[in-house]
């Protein structure tokens, strides 16, 4: 059977118990407490410890945000996955009521988590997660608190994520595709590993239950419409949908096809294992003068198209921990020693493509060594930039269209963004 | 006081300042009504405004605060001062009359209000009753004002109502008489216009969790059910089961079960649906216990073909955690051909392109386990949810993916070919989590083959030499790991000798390890390592492990390492600074090696071994001394025909869990089995588990003395070692292992020295009173037998068969519980027993019998019960019979206190029946001896 939670606590950073909602009464905060006190004597940093961990009999999963830990516990052989993405969402519903979720928001909104623990919850089964539909049973507004309040309709809807009766002035859409490349390139400069993470991220300002259809320049759809793909058309490896997406129709006829719900959402993700050239390649050479200076010479490169421009580019040059006096210049930009971060950083607010810049830098070495000679860890070279109006898959929005009955017209509004996801170049 | 309200949900500082005024004002025109003390409280709440706005210099300020103390305490929130004034609520800081007196001062407030319809007064009562939620959230006891929050409960206001809600569900358990006050107004609200009221009041009610009110329960769970309201009936459906939780048969008279059945498949609100699964699926599980005919077949229905059948029509209406709770339960679903497998599949294809990972997972469980029996589909299966299961792991949170990682390492156990293209998944980012790193390296190792190993290797070298220490360890060992898997070890070889270059003390340890058991599969490499083995300096080497590995390596490759001898002198000569017995096990070894290697050069060192380990304080290290000697003084050959025999290549290391373990993992897919990577029943309570769930025990309970004779030495093995990873199956392996020295440091593991462990074997077998009789001779004999074999650290039920009849009954029966209940419901009752057992009055809880059947070669499937009576479900498989059949199952009740139980046999084999129930009476009569 899929086991169900006993408790939800939520921790401060000593791994106090700041809240705690019961809900079989198997499991005590005093418990739990202690549990998580030993975890913290073992290591002394939780976050590098697993987020399940198991004490006399009682299972603890745990999430770290800002300062505070959220954690469940189970007696029972539940469903891990289930549990800890449950535990993000809480995050993300304390997030949409208190604007952050940290110790103080929850200090002070305490009523309100014990509400919204109690409606997301009920006997350690998972009830309403969805930030919008709770709002309709729990208001932050005192004003509004006067008013009646009924059960949504939602609740008892078939489309759940969205209210009837919404109303705007101005319908609008804003869609963003924006894609993520990760890419792992080794110290002799050769290409590891690349892939690119997609997503169609939505605002919507509609009224009504709009009816939304979505074009993509998917090749499996172009090509069951018996239109030409000459080289438009991609390929997407996994697709993933909001639940809002019809996915029948989409297996179907591979149209996207939607009740959005009300103001933003992830419409879509999508991943692609393709091959990617480097958008920018960076080359470090380092010198290293026995114990007294270390130079660095680095040569980043745009490998993309001269139409487009990279922006808020940051290149992160790991330095030794006890390197002092930095001595920088660079052909482009401005370089930053960032000791808290053993690390240099390297802007360049625009990065035309098809361009290359250099930066030297120059530091100082303590002569005398440690006595323990601590672990070098060697971390990558990490790079971080935005390419507005590109994406690296070529995905492309055909069309948007939004029906809805009283017939308004709305505004679709559509961006594209490729930005550097996990970007790392050893050396 | 909107204003009050929006600053306060929002947490905004500025909003804050006015706040407080605000509050100021409302205290204020409490204080003109009660007789509160009139000390500066102005000054109090200047003070707890942000520190800016105050001209006062710090120090002033603690100083001042802390002669107010009690003021302090006064403001429901604690000053923004700084963060510790914060972290430590003022309330716990202040003495007990000071707390005292404020919870009266609260009281006579809360009093007040009571029966006031003054305008505003609900602002007043929203303060008041914050104040005692922030005072029970921080752990002070407020339960004295009970009476007084529940005389201010009647009012239509909803925050009020749930606050109070929540007082209550706090304290009614603790304080049951109190509780009883709040049955009132709880089920008058279970009777509001408004649904949320009456879902709120309902499940309040349900929470109270105190016994002697369960009869005012009924009632409003009965209308919930029934109410036309959504909300209100999925609250019920909930409360039927927290119901059950409290007083379980009170549940079933009322019929509750069966309207849940009926919502099951009628209601129009997904979310009811899915409780009604919940609350049903918990309730049959716990039914098992008590009438399992009926539970049984009610589970049955549950997962008959109509229900599973309208629950997956639906399941897109169901929220995402609902849908995980229906996809476990339809992948416990048998479909009755393979075009149905083929339905299902098709409807919840889609399932798969779900963004919550615990879908996917649950598709994924669901897809398996349909077509576990076809192969072909099966690889299909696996190459479809390939692709998701890829982006789930490259996406999300770090936490999602080290859920799905345990998921995907279980399934490339399964099928290897798998991934093998798409390693670089597997690959570590330096910005995961070291939890994430570690199952990558799993995967990485799991995933090598011979196409993709070389970059495989390439990249665990890279972790070796770059990432923090704990990781550098893993990649070493996973490359270790590799090579033990490989054909071509060749690379792998270079790259392992190329670690001991590095010269990093955990590198060269963790290298030395692996070195050694690659030389005890692969001893044609020995030339290259041992070169490279030798120039290891053994000052470096401090970790025990390594330190014994270096030593073995120096006793078996004696004549290729010209000055072995000499750096084990210098081990011998630091004898008494060594503190690991391991080490000093592996050097009498090593020493007694060498010296039958190279005697001239070893012979002193041998005796200062031998002398030092003799008066060494470790009974082992002083044993295989003693042991050593002895051989010695019987001629040098005879010595080395036991300690340092021709060695033959370990093939293949065993593995450290059976695959049955892996099966039931599998089984168990989509929980936390997967991520501790033990069956359920290994990690759950058992006073947890009993009452709620079946029961699955095997013989494989860690529990010593259950255990039957095949287990015992493996389990040794899990616990002792993980990488040598010996496995008892391999007779051969083992023996080498035990003689040459690296595997006997387990501990007292005489028996794998076959000259000393035979004739002790032989004698206990020959031992005047046979073991079979163990069932039936009373106690004098069984004990002593029993005090003998223990001193031979034997056990005296590896002997024990305990069949005097013809029938013979497998040693490691195995049926799952699914199938169990299957022949439970199919076979007819073969025979029906009342017996009388004079032995069972000290039975307190089920365990000792249970180990004693299981002694006896009779598993046990579920037991349950509280004293005097108890019940079992026991089954056992004749010998020889094939895997699926030749079993007998028992139902088993006993009653301590009449000291009877009642015995129901049902068997594959109806003629064997008579044999079974002859032998399975004699082994209960023999309990307790």
């Amino acid at each position: 059977m899929s086991g169900a939670a006993s408790a939800i606590f939520l921790l401060d950073m000593k791994g106090r118990v700041l809240i705690w909602r019961d809900y079989r009464g198997d499991v005590s905060s005093v418990q739990a407490e202690r549990a998580f006190a030993k975890l913290m004597d073992g290591e002394n940093d939780p976050a590098s410890h697993d987020p399940i961990l198991l004490e006399n009999g009682v299972t603890y999963l745990f999430i770290q945000h800002n300062n505070v830990y959220v954690m469940t516990a189970s007696r029972q052989n539940c469903n891990a996955a289930s549990l800890l993405l449950f535990l993000h969402r809480i995050v993300d519903v304390f997030k949409h009521y208190f604007e952050e979720l940290e110790e103080e928001s929850l200090r002070d909104n305490f009523v309100v988590v014990y509400e919204l623990l109690d409606e997301m919850m009920d006997f350690g089964y998972p009830q309403y997660t969805e930030a919008k539909i709770l709002s309709e049973f729990i208001k932050t507004d005192a004003y509004r608190m006067e008013v009646t309040t009924r059960p949504p309709m939602a609740v008892t809807n078939a489309v759940s994520w969205r209210m009837e009766g919404i109303k705007y002035k101005k319908n609008e859409v804003f869609l963003d595709v924006v894609e993520s490349v990760n890419i792992l390139v080794n110290s002799n400069g050769q290409l590891v590993r690349s892939d690119v993470v997609g997503a169609l991220k939505m605002r919507t300002y509609l009224s009504g239950m709009p009816e939304c259809k979505l074009g993509l320049n998917d090749r499996v759809l172009l090509e069951a419409q018996g239109r030409a793909t000459k080289g438009k058309a991609i390929d997407l490896d996994d697709i993933k949908f909001h639940q809002c997406v019809r996915l029948t129709r989409f297996e179907n006829d591979r149209t996207i096809s939607f009740i959005p719900p009300d103001g933003s959402f992830d419409l879509m993700t999508y991943r692609l294992s393709t091959q990617v050239k480097p958008l920018i390649w960076v080359e470090a050479q380092v010198e290293r003068h026995s114990r007294s200076r270390v130079e660095f010479m680095i040569k980043a490169r745009s490998q993309f198209k001269e139409r487009s421009t990279a922006s808020n580019v940051e290149i992160e040059l790991p330095v030794p921990s006890d390197a002092s006096t930095p001595a920088v210049r660079t052909s482009m930009g401005t370089a930053v020693y960032a000791p808290e971060k053993e690390a240099l950083i390297w802007k360049i607010k625009s990065f035309p493509g098809g361009k290359e810049y250099m930066m030297r830098a120059k530091f100082g070495l303590p002569s005398i060594e440690a006595e323990e000679t601590v672990v070098e860890k060697r971390p990558p070279i990490r790079v971080k930039f935005e390419i507005p109006y590109f994406t690296v898959s070529g995905i492309q929005v055909r069309y948007l269209k939004i029906i809805e009955k009283s017939g308004y017209q709305a505004l679709p509004w559509v961006r594209y963004i490729t930005t550097a996801g996990e970007y790392e170049l050893r050396i | 006081m909107e204003k009050v309200w929006r600053g306060r949900w929002r947490g905004g500082r500025s909003e804050r300042v006015k706040a407080f005024a605000l509050i100021a004002k409302v205290s204020k025109s409490l204080r003109a009504r009660s007789r509160a003390p009139s000390l500066c409280r102005h000054g109090l709440l200047k003070l707890t405004s942000p520190p800016r706005t105050c001209p006062l210099p710090a120090a002033a300020l603690t100083a001042f605060v802390s002669s107010l103390n009690i003021y302090r305490f006064r403001s429901c929130f604690p000053a923004p001062f700084n963060s510790s004034s914060l972290r430590t609520p003022p309330a716990l800081t202040m003495n007990a009359d000071n707390r005292k007196g404020e919870l009266v001062d609260l009281k006579s407030q809360l009093r007040q209000l009571a029966g006031s319809r003054q305008p505003g007064v609900e602002d007043i009562k929203r303060e008041l009753y914050k104040k005692v939620i922030s005072y029970m959230t921080i752990g002070i006891d407020v339960s004295s004002l009970f009476s007084e929050m529940v005389m201010c409960s009647a009012t239509s206001d909803l925050v009020l109502k749930k606050m109070c809600y929540l007082y209550v569900g706090n304290y009614a358990r603790g304080h049951p008489e109190l509780a009883l006050l709040t049955i009132n107004f709880l089920q008058k609200d279970c009777h509001d216009d408004d649904p949320m009221i009456r879902g709120l009041a309902l499940r309040s009610l349900c929470s109270l969790r105190v016994k002697n009110l369960v009869e005012y329960l009924v009632g409003p769970l009965r209308s919930g059910l029934k109410d036309g309201n959504g909300y209100v009936r999925t609250v019920a459906a909930m409360g039927v089961l927290k119901l059950y939780h409290i007083a379980p048969s009170q549940c079933t008279d009322n019929e509750f079960p069966a309207m849940l059945r009926a919502l099951l498949l009628n209601d129009p609100d997904a979310q009811v649906v899915a409780n009604c699964l919940c609350a049903l699926q918990e309730i049959y599980a716990a039914e098992v216990n008590i009438s399992p005919e009926t539970a049984l077949r009610d589970r049955e229905h549950l997962l008959s073909k109509p229900v599973i059948y309208s629950l997956l029509n639906r399941i897109k209406d169901f929220t995402e955690w609902a849908q995980c709770l229906v996809l476990d339960m339809v992948s416990k679903y048998i479909p009755s051909d393979s075009d149905e497998s083929f339905d299902m599949m098709n409807i919840l294809e889609d399932r798969l392109q779900h963004t919550n990972s615990a879908v996917v997972l649950a598709t994924i469980k669901v897809f398996l386990h349909l077509t576990i029996s076809m192969a072909d589909v099966h690889q299909q299966v696996y190459e479809r949810i390939k692709a998701p299961l890829l982006t789930l792991v490259n996406s999300g949170s770090a936490e999602q993916t080290y859920a799905v990682l345990s998921h995907l390492h279980l399934l490339v156990l399964r099928a290897p070919a798998l991934f093998s293209n798409d390693y670089k998944h597997f690959y570590c980012r330096y910005s995961d989590p070291t939890y994430v790193k570690k199952l990558k390296l799993e995967m990485l190792t799991a995933v090598a083959n011979e196409s993709n190993t070389y970059e495989i290797v390439t990249e665990l070298s890279e972790y070796a030499a770059n990432v923090d220490v704990a990781i550098a360890r893993e990649s070493i060992r996973a490359v270790g790991k590799i090579a033990l898997q490989q054909y071509d070890v060749n690379a792998i070889v270079d790259r392992l000798l190329q670690f001991l270059e590095m010269e990093k003390d955990y590198v060269t340890a963790e290298t030395l390890v692996l070195v050694k058991d690659l030389l005890r599969k692969y001893p044609q490499w020995s030339h290259d390592c041992i070169a490279v083995v030798g120039s290891v300096s053994s000052k470096a080497v401090t970790e025990p492990k390594a330190k014994a590995a270096l030593i073995w390596m120096l006793g078996e490759y004696a004549y290729d390492m010209p000055d072995a001898p000499y750096i084990l002198e210098g081990f011998v000569q630091n004898w008494t600074e060594e503190n690991s017995a391991e080490v000093r096990l592996e050097l009498l070894t090593a020493i007694t090696k060498i010296f039958f290697k190279r005697p001239p050069e070893s012979i002193k060192m041998l005796g200062a071994a031998l002398s030092a380990g003799l008066a060494d304080a470790h009974q082992d290290v002083h044993d295989r001394a003693l042991l050593y000697y002895r051989l010695l003084q019987q001629g040098v050959e005879v010595a080395e025909r036991v300690v340092n025999p021709a060695k033959q290549a370990v093939s293949v290391f065993a593995d450290t869990q059976s695959s049955e373990i892996k099966d039931r993992i599998f089984d168990e897919f989509n929980s936390l089995s997967v991520v501790y990577q033990q069956p359920s029943y290994m990690f759950l309570d058992k006073e947890v588990r009993g009452p709620i769930e079946l029961v699955e025990d095997t013989g494989l309970l860690p529990m010593g003395p259950t255990t039957t004779d095949d287990v015992l030495p493996s389990q040794l093995v899990d616990a002792n070692d993980n990488d040598l990873l010996l496995g008892p199956s391999d007779k051969e392996d083992s023996i080498v292992a035990a003689s040459n020295g690296s595997h006997a440091y387990n501990g007292p593991d005489l028996s794998g020295f076959d000259s000393l462990s035979a004739p002790q074997r032989s004698q206990s077998a020959a031992f005047p009173t046979p073991t079979p009789q163990v069932a039936t001779t009373p106690a004098a004999t069984s004990t002593s037998l029993l005090d003998f074999d223990d001193l031979l650290g034997l056990n005296t039920y590896d002997v024990s068969t305990p069949a005097p009849s013809s029938l013979k009954l497998k040693a490691k029966p195995s049926l799952d519980p699914q199938a169990f209940q299957r022949k439970w419901g199919q076979l007819a009752v073969a025979s029906t027993v009342d017996h009388t057992l004079a032995n069972v009055a000290a039975l307190s809880t089920p365990q000792p019998l249970i180990r004693h059947m299981q002694a006896n070669l009779v598993e046990v499937m579920a037991s349950g019960g509280k004293a005097p009576t108890f019940k079992f479900f026991f089954y056992a498989q004749a010998a020889d019979s094939p895997p699926t059949s030749g079993f007998f199952l028992v139902e088993l009740i006993v009653n301590t206190s009449t000291a009877s139980s009642q015995v129901k046999i049902k068997a594959d084999d109806a003629s064997l029946a008579p044999h079974f129930q002859e032998l399975f009476l004699a082994t209960l009569g023999s309990f307790g001896f």
